[in-house]
């Protein structure tokens, strides 16, 4: 059964892949929507003579649903280290970094890299891309309106009920992702974010449902769209999403302003690796890419289009000077010193907090 | 080629067909259902292994279905989603039978060019048409706009994201699957058995009710199943257009396989829906078939 | 009054007692001027119509005669462009189908599929309130009358061609209806079916005295059944009659030909009066003389019918064989057998082909006239039908 299944899956892959593989040199690369520099994959292509085949997704949930199925015939992919790229990596669905065809990993930043080691022992299958944090993104203006005594640089912004109740009226957009809120709301409790002790999650539970009707909307994507376009005035959601909001709204120009803020109490911090899927079909083209992309004036460019910042401490001096100086892309010292990573948590527990997340939105 | 070589490949066909598409990828489906999750590629293991001893065992997992039974969280999704096919269904009976009557009572030469009218829309992609409906929905959507425009209202109905929006979404996609059966029937319908019902006194409302409807059933309960099922297991619409509080049977089918990436459950899960939804038709049907021959 | 089922029924006309003769006599039914149009094409063109309570009047004509469109009208499934239909005194005029005391029976008979017998006969009694009790007895009655009784329960792709007319007919006068209407009602079935059907129509007529109107394209039918009968040629009723007085007195060349088959000639009145009329055929260059007096003044072109069957043949020899007065000479170029006659083709010189039909009194071989004999044809002044141009 399970050979036929992969049989199929394998014929899907090899279909799409082969013709073009055999005429030419072909990376297959599967990555976040809106998460590079299009002028750098053509920069590549015109350096090395590979052509790019670019596939974006939206979340994590799509990429390993199709990298758990196998054979997805993608040479590169972006993973988030937690959960998804730890798993993956246990599962045995990555091929192992070749070090030798890839000279600018001496590029990356040690201390982040040790950081990343908690998900990737010896940052053996992944090197980091660009990294953020989860936090809020906000109209100050209109929430000082409704809430002057509001701290504007806390969580409780969000998850106290008092605040929330009045920011409400201006619209508030809720990320819909469980693997992201809830170790930051364990976070935001004191307690340990990957717990997954039952009392703790109830507790969790019950701190979200006296929010729930506070909030308009669940959706990942679409707070960039409701921030800047002034039917959220609070989002709860990735940095880079948030500045470009902030970018989105200062275009249009209609009197809205968009900041983006990492908690205080800490903010749950993300990296995003690339890997080479273990069937790639093309794994030199893949370490070809990842060498390309690690180069800091590369790294700069990525970061100035997408306003996240990266693994390349040198890249810094080249990223334009509105982006470097913007604490939202590259956060303070001080405050980084109280971001949060999350490791594993084991499947029954993923389903308990999934639950969680299912109650919360229905708001039973 | 003999007659009888012949018979058998005419059956044969459709047999393959059956064993290709459904037969065997339900096999699959049922068979990871009682599989038991596991870190690897796929996430599960596999239901035949070799022991300690060489020998090949097969290991059956009662664990998925037993959390599914056990637990009423599953059970409330499927009834969440059986209610609202069946109010979608009912309401593209609603719509629908009077645009099929109407289109079957249409004038010959019109009746083509309605029928297209209705099919129309298919040409256009089923996302960008869910999508349209957000832009009409929204806050500051159309419908919104000439609402506050007209000093109807003095803030934005909350249309998007509602029960409401849902349902709009669901009955907009599928009308075409009710109205085109309808028409079927309706259509074959002579039009001397309402002449006659009208000859025999029966007013026109109820030479409606005692001629078209009974003999359009058919037509009702082939639209009405083609609505419900696809219904069912609506993913998209609920999704795009609904409330975060409708948790329907599609979602949490998704919430299982690529969330909790447990594909066992994911299938088990599947099969049960396949079984609850399959079952009472099979019934229905046969009940049907005897009815015809008695 | 009833009659088995194959026993012959008397002419219609002799056993009643043509109100239409009587001047003061009131008509049941009063079509008056009724004309329908289809777009620009005229169905019915100012029709005139008087039906007398009882009688079994057939309207005959080929198809888009406009005869079914009549029914319709009467039935109130049409509405008239113009004139009107008065019924037992009361202007139809306004009252739907629903509301008026006609039914009809159905050319497909439109019995209701997804209802048993019982069902299909007590329609139109539920339909009007009928007690559950009272609309049992009558639908049994209903039965009896259409010789189905044990059928009540049956669906009506239970039954047969034969079995479903029955119904139709039991149903359409489960409500005792002043007028019934019956488009076409024996088309579906076979000859012998039909045959039998017609007398049993017939005997059903007589014993519930309900006056019919009947559609129908088969003049047999027509013939059989009808008290009167009026032929219709697009859209205008073109004679109305008994069917002896449109059989032996067609008035129009269509008439005659429609009803039965005849022989056409054309001529030209030389004399006409009561005595009889004159022709001259200029074709044949011989005189042709009727008893009647022609319906048009000397000097008219006119058409002379002959029925094949008022026609002698006699084999004559060469010298004998020439035209005269009611007599034509040709030769036999074709026989047609028909078991109980036979059908004379006598080609006559310009090659014209005379009908000529022939009981059958003796055997094949001893037939008196046979292929390539040389023949005369005769008739008798009463036999010449003279019909306008």
């Amino acid at each position: 059964m399970r050979r036929l299944f992969l049989l199929g899956a394998c014929l899907a892959a090899t279909l799409l892949a082969a013709p073009l593989a055999a005429q030419e040199r072909v990376l297959n690369v599967f990555n976040w929507n809106d998460y590079i520099d299009p002028y750098m994959v053509q920069r590549f292509t015109r350096e090395t003579g590979i052509r790019v085949r670019y596939d974006v997704f939206d979340s994590l949930e799509t990429l390993e649903g199709r990298l758990s199925a196998g054979r997805t015939g993608y040479d590169i992919v972006v993973p988030t280290s937690e959960p998804t790229f730890s798993r993956l990596a246990r599962a045995g669905a990555f091929r192992p970094l070749d070090r030798a065809l890839l000279p600018n990993l001496r590029n990356l930043d040690p201390a982040l890299q040790a950081q990343v080691a908690a998900s990737d022992p010896e940052n053996r299958f992944g090197a980091l891309y660009l990294w953020g944090t989860i936090g809020l993104g906000l109209n100050a203006e209109r929430i000082r309106a409704l809430a002057p005594d509001a701290p504007m640089d806390s969580l409780a912004l969000l998850m106290d009920p008092q605040h929330a109740r009045r920011i409400a009226r201006c619209g508030i957009t809720m990320m819909d992702s469980a693997i992201d809120v809830i170790p930051t709301v364990l976070h935001y409790l004191g307690k340990d974010p990957n717990s997954t002790d039952a009392g703790d999650l109830r507790e969790v539970e019950r701190a979200l449902l006296a929010i729930r009707p506070f909030i308009r909307n669940f959706s990942t994507g679409g707070a960039i769209e409701a921030l800047a376009g002034g039917q959220s005035c609070l989002a709860f959601g990735y940095s880079g999403d948030m500045i470009q909001a902030g970018l989105r709204a200062r275009e249009a120009n209609r009197g809205v302003a968009v900041q983006y803020v990492a908690p205080r109490e800490g903010a749950q911090l993300w990296f995003d690796l690339l890997a080479i899927p273990a069937d790639a079909p093309n794994p030199e083209a893949a370490h070809a890419f990842i060498n390309f992309l690690l180069q800091p004036d590369v790294m700069a460019a990525i970061t100035n289009h997408v306003r996240y910042p990266n693994g390349v401490p040198a890249s810094r001096a080249l990223v334009a000077p509105e982006v470097a100086d913007d604490p939202a892309v590259f956060p303070p010292e001080a405050l980084r010193a109280r971001f949060f990573t999350i490791g594993p948590v084991p499947q029954a527990a993923e389903r308990a907090r999934s639950r969680v997340w299912a109650r919360f939105k229905a708001g039973r | 080629m003999t007659p009888r070589l012949r018979r058998a490949l005419v059956l044969a066909l459709p047999a393959a067909w059956m064993l290709l598409f459904f037969a065997a990828p339900f096999a699959i489906v049922l068979s990871i259902g009682f599989a038991e999750p596991a870190e690897g590629i796929p996430p599960y293991a596999p239901l035949l292994r070799r022991g300690e001893d060489g020998a090949l065992q097969l290991q059956l997992n009662m664990a998925n279905l037993q959390l599914l039974l056990e637990d009423p969280f599953y059970a409330e999704a499927a009834l969440r989603s059986l209610r609202v096919a069946a109010v979608s269904a009912t309401l593209c009976l609603l719509v629908g039978y009077p645009m099929a009557l109407a289109i079957a009572r249409a004038p010959e030469g019109w009746r083509n060019t309605l029928l297209m009218l209705v099919v129309l829309p298919f040409w256009t992609s089923f996302l960008l048409r869910v999508t349209a409906w957000i832009g009409l929905l929204q806050d500051q959507g159309w419908i919104n706009g000439a609402l506050l425009a007209l000093g109807l209202i003095e803030d934005p109905l909350r249309l998007l994201y509602t029960d409401l929006a849902m349902y709009l979404g669901i009955t907009y996609c599928y009308l075409p699957f009710m109205v085109l059966p309808l028409y079927a029937s309706l259509s074959r319908l002579d039009p001397a058995l309402l002449e006659a019902a009208a000859d025999l006194g029966a007013r026109p409302w109820r030479g409606f009710l005692a001629v078209t409807l009974p003999l359009s059933l058919p037509g009702v309960v082939a639209g009405y199943l083609l609505v419900f099922i696809p219904a069912v297991g609506e993913f998209v619409i609920p999704e795009l257009l609904g409330g975060p509080g409708a948790q329907l049977i599609g979602r949490v089918l998704w919430t299982e396989f690529f969330q909790n990436r447990d594909w066992p459950l994911a299938s088990a899960l599947a099969v049960v829906l396949l079984l609850l939804l399959v079952l009472p038709i099979a019934l229905f049907q046969s009940r049907a078939t005897r009815d015809a021959e008695r | 009054m009833s009659a088995a089922p194959g026993t012959a029924i008397p002419a219609r006309s002799r056993r009643f007692d043509e109100p239409w003769r009587d001047p003061a006599a009131e008509p049941f039914l009063r079509i008056e001027g009724v004309t329908k149009r289809f777009g620009g094409f005229a169905a019915l063109d100012g029709i005139d119509l008087s039906i007398y309570r009882g009688e079994f009047f057939a309207l005959l004509g080929g198809s888009g005669s406009g005869k079914s469109t009549l029914l319709r009208i009467l039935a109130g499934l049409e509405r008239p462009d113009a004139g009107r239909v008065v019924l037992d005194g009361q202007d139809m005029a306004g009252v739907p189908a629903h509301a008026r005391p006609v039914n009809m029976m159905f050319q497909s008979y439109a019995l209701f599929p997804h209802m048993t017998v019982a069902q299909n006969i007590a329609f139109g009694l539920r339909m009007d309130g009928v007690p559950r009790a009272a609309a049992r007895e009558r639908v049994a009655e209903m039965l009896a009358l259409v010789r189905m009784e044990g059928f009540e329960a049956r669906r009506p792709a239970a039954l047969s061609g034969g079995q479903r007319a029955r119904i139709a007919l039991a149903r359409a006068l489960a409500k005792r209806p002043k007028l019934l209407l019956l488009d076409e009602p024996l088309s579906a079935l076979d000859k012998n079916l039909r045959e039998s059907m017609q007398f049993e129509l017939q005997s059903i007529q007589e014993r519930t005295g309900t006056t019919f109107v009947i559609v129908t394209h088969d003049q047999e039918e027509a013939m059989t059944m009808a008290t009167r009968l009026g032929v219709m040629d697009r859209g205008t009723l073109a004679q109305v009659g008994t069917p002896g007085e449109v059989y032996e007195l067609p008035n129009s060349r269509f008439t005659a030909e429609f009803l039965g088959t005849a022989n056409i000639l054309d001529g030209v009145v030389e004399t006409t009066g009561p005595a009889g009329t004159r022709i001259g055929s200029a074709e044949f260059d011989m005189a042709i003389l009727s008893d009647a007096p022609a319906p048009k003044p000397p000097g008219s072109r006119v058409y002379v019918a002959l029925r094949p069957e008022r026609l002698r043949i006699d084999r004559v020899d060469a010298a004998e064989a020439r035209h005269g007065e009611n007599r034509l000479a040709g030769r036999v170029r074709d026989i047609a057998y028909f078991g109980d006659f036979f059908m004379y083709h006598v080609e006559l010189d310009g090659g014209r082909v005379l009908r000529v039909s022939q009981p059958n009194l003796r055997r094949i071989t001893e037939r008196p006239v046979d292929w390539d004999d040389q023949v005369v044809v005769t008739w008798d002044g009463q036999a010449s039908l003279v019909l306008p141009e």
